[in-house]
């Protein structure tokens, strides 16, 4: 499906966007992990809070790092128990292929249980570190941004926080139960965008940071004003 | 000649440098530096008056716009809601630090706090010391008699102070018994725990659990500090206020002054350690370390810190320090009062790389006032400091003195790589350390146990 760019500019949605963001409170579970027997046992026992804290919250709290840091997990195998290839593993688990933390979970155990099949003895080395696993309690909550038109749209985007954009392009797919994020199907459905809506869905956001993540949508939704 | 020692605290004058005839200090303007080392001006020799609380706007142009509006919408729901701070002193120390400037944040967002402060006797606070120092781990026997007297000043405050509001929070051991004999209510107790309980004495830790566990939640400043409980448990980390003489932009010119008063030639690299002089701080590790890097790099070392004048234990340790710098004109070592936060500031801001090299260590709040002034920063991977710094990302963590001797060199001689870190660590700082995100997550924790009902 292709959309008629050259009127976007005065299109009118079915419904605003209303731009929301997420505020996180971190709390500290009962699971631990001092080896990566430990750490396989506590990630199938966890909360799914501390899925979504260790893997799409921590992609928010170190947004401003282009490299080398896409979820706790992989940053605790490689730095406190000195095993590499696990670590690439897992950091190469993007959230965004994930519609449910029961699926994350299983992904991460799944690639812990195979490393531990091939390398038996990794499984009781004591790390350098204990893994405190914690947990994410949510709160949603408004900004002063509505957007009604794409204008608008852009300027929210300028004016919100970093979490807002979190909270609508990474988090989102968790609630919507699609391969898709808020920004995407707003305009989608409800300004008939469907190929800004696919552009922005294919933004990587590993190699870059939050804000760049930020400043590239805005380009594309700039470049359908035009 | 002697190492460089400004000791300011002391009225007399104690430096007795001689000439400099090292090859280190060449530059033209070395003899006037010299000179400033053995009168400094002095002009920090009483404390400064007290600065008014920021408001919630004066922070807009540091963390942005957007993040002082979701605060606001965080509150909003809070409207009206009333909390009560309670802690065991309304001076000094880090905590009466935090409650001057968050207490009046709550209440610019009209969630009406106010804050008590228990009282006792010296039996009391000698008591609560010693619990102290036990919950960190120290050697203790537990008496009925310090049972008592604990009991007896809780239960004396607890007849004192009213608790009316909705929420009640309690900032370490001292007051923990407050709860005592509470009758359940909607009203919500929270205990934060501002100490490392990773391995208390099992006897004070036995004793206060009871009264812990009768909270409807606890919060700790790193999971690694925490216990098993019955009961929510939160994550705060510390924060530092970015407003604050501390950490508040300086003129370059204040900076050059403070240098050129302590005779810190900013021609060359500076390599800073601020901390009390302490065993844990690791100052004569730190000396080593720069002794070692400054074969391969030029550079200067300014060792600042406090707690020598009053203190037999900083005293011994100074003198360590003096002893392993023995007579290097590029090692300054500076006993400062603790009121000397701008000037700490402003060697902070002067320094090409910062240090903290501790081997044990609570949270590390130097470190995280290092990484908020984009600066590249060099720690032991000790207490909460992991936390700040992921290695090679935010900063460079170490483990041994040749550790942190090579992270000097490499980061000195990778202006680009160092830059990056620096960054990156004020980000992070950003983030998660930094006043109004400790607001946050009150706001947040508030709303939570208020909307749950607690337990």
């Amino acid at each position: 499906m292709t959309s008629a760019i050259a009127t976007t500019p005065n299109r009118t949605p079915a419904k605003p966007f209303y731009f929301n963001t997420s505020a996180h409170l971190m709390r500290i579970t009962r699971q631990k992990a001092n080896t990566l027997g430990e750490f396989l046992e506590a990630l199938h026992e966890c909360p799914d809070g501390s899925i979504f804290q260790h893997s799409f919250r921590t992609l928010q709290e170190h947004h401003f790092i282009r490299e080398g840091f896409s979820n706790d997990f992989a940053h605790w195998t490689l730095s406190a128990c000195n095993e590499p290839s696990l670590a690439e593993s897992l950091a190469s688990v993007d959230v965004r292929e994930f519609t449910s933390i029961t699926e994350l979970r299983e992904r991460f155990i799944q690639i812990v249980e195979n490393f531990l099949q091939r390398s038996s003895a990794a499984g009781t080395r004591f790390a350098k570190e204990t893994f405190y696993f914690c947990a994410s309690d949510t709160v949603v909550i408004p900004t002063s941004f509505v957007a009604r038109t794409l204008q608008e749209f852009a300027a929210g985007l300028r004016g919100v926080s970093v979490h807002s954009v979190h909270h609508h392009f990474i988090e989102a797919r968790l609630r919507l139960k699609l391969m898709s994020n808020d920004f995407s199907q707003w305009l989608y459905e409800d300004m008939g965008l469907t190929e800004v809506a696919r552009q922005l869905n294919r933004l990587d956001i590993y190699t870059v940071t939050l804000d760049d993540v930020r400043e590239q949508i805005i380009r594309i939704v700039e470049r359908a004003l035009i | 000649m002697e190492p460089i020692e400004t000791q300011i605290a002391n009225e007399v004058a104690t430096q007795d440098s001689q000439p400099d005839t090292s090859a280190s200090s060449s530059s033209p303007a070395a003899p006037a530096r010299e000179e400033r080392r053995k009168h400094p001006r002095r002009t920090w020799e009483t404390p400064p008056a007290p600065v008014p609380a920021p408001l919630l706007d004066d922070y807009r142009s540091i963390v942005g716009a957007a993040d002082i509006d979701e605060l606001r919408f965080l509150a909003r729901e809070l409207k009206g809601k009333t909390v009560k701070m309670v802690n065991s002193t309304a001076v000094g120390g880090g905590v009466a630090e935090m409650l001057n400037q968050l207490v009046p944040l709550f209440n610019e967002v009209e969630v009406k706090t106010n804050w008590e402060v228990i009282t006792g006797g010296n039996d009391f606070f000698e008591v609560t010391k010693a619990f102290h120092n036990a919950l960190q781990g120290s050697d203790y026997t537990l008496t009925q008699h310090a049972r008592d007297i604990f009991l007896m000043h809780n239960e004396q405050n607890r007849q004192r102070i009213q608790f009316s509001e909705d929420v009640i929070v309690i900032h370490d051991p001292q007051p923990a018994a407050l709860i005592r004999d509470c009758q359940p209510s909607s009203r919500r107790w929270i205990w934060r725990c501002h100490i490392d309980l990773s391995s208390p004495n099992p006897e004070v830790w036995g004793f206060l659990r009871p009264f812990i566990e009768q909270y409807d939640a606890a919060i700790f400043s790193s999971p690694s500090f925490s216990r098993q409980l019955a009961i929510p448990q939160y994550l705060f980390y510390p924060c530092i206020d970015p407003l604050s003489e501390k950490n508040k932009d300086l003129d370059d010119s204040y900076v050059q002054q403070v240098c050129d008063e302590f005779g810190i030639d900013r021609s060359r690299p500076i390599v800073t350690q601020v901390s009390r002089f302490d065993r844990a701080k690791d100052p004569v590790g730190v000396v080593q370390a720069f002794k070692q890097a400054r074969k391969y790099v030029d550079c200067q070392l300014v060792l600042a810190g406090g707690g020598a004048s009053d203190d037999p234990e900083g005293s011994a340790v100074l003198k360590e320090v003096k002893e392993a710098a023995g007579e290097d004109p590029d090692i300054i070592i500076l006993d400062l009062p603790p009121w000397c936060a701008l000037e700490i500031n402003a060697l902070q801001r002067a320094s090409t790389l910062i240090v903290q090299k501790s081997i044990r260590e609570g949270f590390g709040l130097t470190v995280t006032e290092a990484l908020w002034k984009g600066k590249p920063t060099i720690a032991g991977a000790v207490g909460g400091i992991p936390n700040q710094i992921i290695h090679k990302l935010t900063g460079a963590l170490v483990h041994s003195v040749e550790g942190c001797a090579y992270q000097m060199r490499y980061l000195l001689t990778h202006p680009d790589f160092a830059k990056q870190l620096g960054k990156n660590g004020r980000e992070h700082v950003k983030e998660n350390f930094l006043m109004t995100t400790n607001l946050r997550r009150w706001l947040l924790l508030i709303r939570i146990l208020l909307a749950n009902g607690g337990k």
